[in-house]
């Protein structure tokens, strides 16, 4: 069982949480949801489209403009209110990795923190206790937030990300968060060249084997732009064909801007691998 | 007293092929239906996979009979060439053998199910071969009820159910 704050889930489920930025200048959107009213919108539209989770952030990931923390919790708290009174059935997860704002959000109604910068505030665990929210821990590396890798060089980027992951989950369960509310995420992208992402999605196996549930974060991302050579709106292909490989591989929740192609592809390799039903089938058992 | 009941050889009736929509819910229900009518553990007289479609039905109806009496499972089908879309495509000669069949279990007249031509029902893709045993067990039976008699992918399925005594 998988327990998202106040949402629990089968074993056998794989969750699309979609991204919802209240940013301005996030890389895929660029501030179509910037404005309050079109992030709810957002909002509505990937229910909608079934998406279990949604992941509110409120600073873009690359660097740019600093923004404190009474900025990011003017852009998040009382907009994860607002979905929360709106949508009780979705699982509300706020991408930040400041404890004060993840405090903030977990009283405003959030089920997950989703530290993208992996642990870089040692106090985020203990807000994640506090509340019995779920957590996401990712392996960056060890680099400051919102930084760009630069030379960055692993023995073994697979099982650095495991190594990394896997500690921050233990810490994360001997501050108090449940077991079954920990998620490792590899963190395409961050801290990692191109070669350090392909290498972890073909070896996404590795991770899962752990037994932690594991979140890939992969949608339109550069090193399915660099791999293709293409630029961030004509990505959905290659991040379907990596979507396809970390599905096959068995993680159970997907980080998307496009819920409807990523649901597909991987309910396809979900029944490919055997773990869930055709939808429909009577093609030659009639 | 013995209960007969015949169902289809669909094999979109087997768990191994369970899809979370299930095609053929209808024929299920028909099936579930007349099988809870049947006694605890039913001889079946079926034809390869049949034996395994009459097994999985029967360990998934929701009830059986509890009162004394033979009870007999049979696995039969029509033909499998009644549209365009049908397996076996469409043979302009599938309609006609089936009504003959569906005339035949509804009646019943078990002297024209021994007669059903064997070599038609092969070229259709019938599921007939234990019409003939079917039809020794409607000696001086009565029809009770046709619960299902339909072609939904272009096979004719039946769900019936008998009495003789």
């Amino acid at each position: 069982m998988l327990r998202l704050g106040r949402h629990t889930f089968a074993d056998d489920q794989a969750l699309m949480m979609a991204i919802v930025n209240r940013t301005p200048d996030s890389f895929f959107d660029r501030g179509a949801t910037w404005a309050e009213d079109a992030a709810f919108d957002r909002v509505t539209q990937v229910v909608e489209q079934g998406a279990e989770i949604v992941d509110i952030g409120g600073i873009k990931a690359a660097p740019g403009a600093e923004i404190g923390v009474a900025e990011e919790k003017a852009r998040v708290v009382d907009f994860v209110a607002r979905v929360r009174s709106a949508f009780p059935e979705l699982v509300i997860s706020v991408d930040t990795w400041r404890a004060e704002v993840a405090d903030a959000v977990c009283v405003a109604g959030a089920d997950v923190i989703n530290d993208a910068w992996g642990g870089a505030d040692p106090e985020l665990v203990d807000v994640a206790a506090a509340h019995d929210v779920a957590l996401i821990c990712t392996h960056t590396g060890g680099v400051t937030p919102r930084t760009r890798p630069y030379r960055i060089d692993y023995a073994d980027v697979v099982q650095a990300a495991i190594d990394d992951t896997v500690a921050y989950a233990e810490r994360a369960l001997r501050a108090g968060v449940a077991r079954e509310s920990l998620v490792i995420d590899p963190a395409h992208d961050f801290g990692k060249n191109t070669f350090h992402s392909l290498e972890l999605t073909r070896r996404l196996g590795e991770m899962v084997a752990t037994g932690w549930p594991v979140l890939v974060s992969l949608s339109n991302k550069d090193f399915v732009g660099e791999t293709l050579d293409l630029p961030v709106g004509e990505r959905l292909l290659g991040t379907l064909a990596a979507t396809s490989v970390c599905a096959l591989a068995g993680a159970r929740i997907y980080r998307v801007h496009q819920v409807v192609e990523t649901r597909q592809t991987v309910d396809m390799v979900w029944t490919i691998a055997g773990r869930r039903p055709p939808a429909r089938a009577i093609r030659g058992l009639q | 007293m013995t209960r007969i009941v015949l169902v289809p050889g669909c094999w979109a009736l087997l768990p191994r092929f369970a899809s979370s929509i299930d095609p053929v819910a209808d024929l299920r229900a028909a099936c579930d239906k007349a099988l809870s009518w049947l006694g605890e553990a039913p001889e079946i007289v079926a034809d390869g996979v049949g034996h395994e479609v009459a097994a999985a039905l029967l360990d998934a109806r929701t009830t059986s009979s509890t009162e004394a009496g033979r009870s007999v499972l049979v696995v039969a089908n029509g033909s499998a060439c009644r549209t365009e879309k049908a397996p076996g495509h469409l043979d302009p000669r599938a309609e006609g053998f089936d009504q003959l069949i569906g005339t035949a279990l509804r009646t019943p007249d078990p002297g024209a199910l021994r007669a059903v031509d064997a070599t038609l029902a092969a070229e259709l893709w019938a599921d007939t071969a234990v019409l003939p045993a079917l039809a020794d067990l409607l000696d001086g039976a009565r029809t009770l009820d046709v619960g299902y008699d339909a072609v939904p992918y272009g096979v004719q399925y039946w769900v019936v159910r008998w009495e003789a005594r």
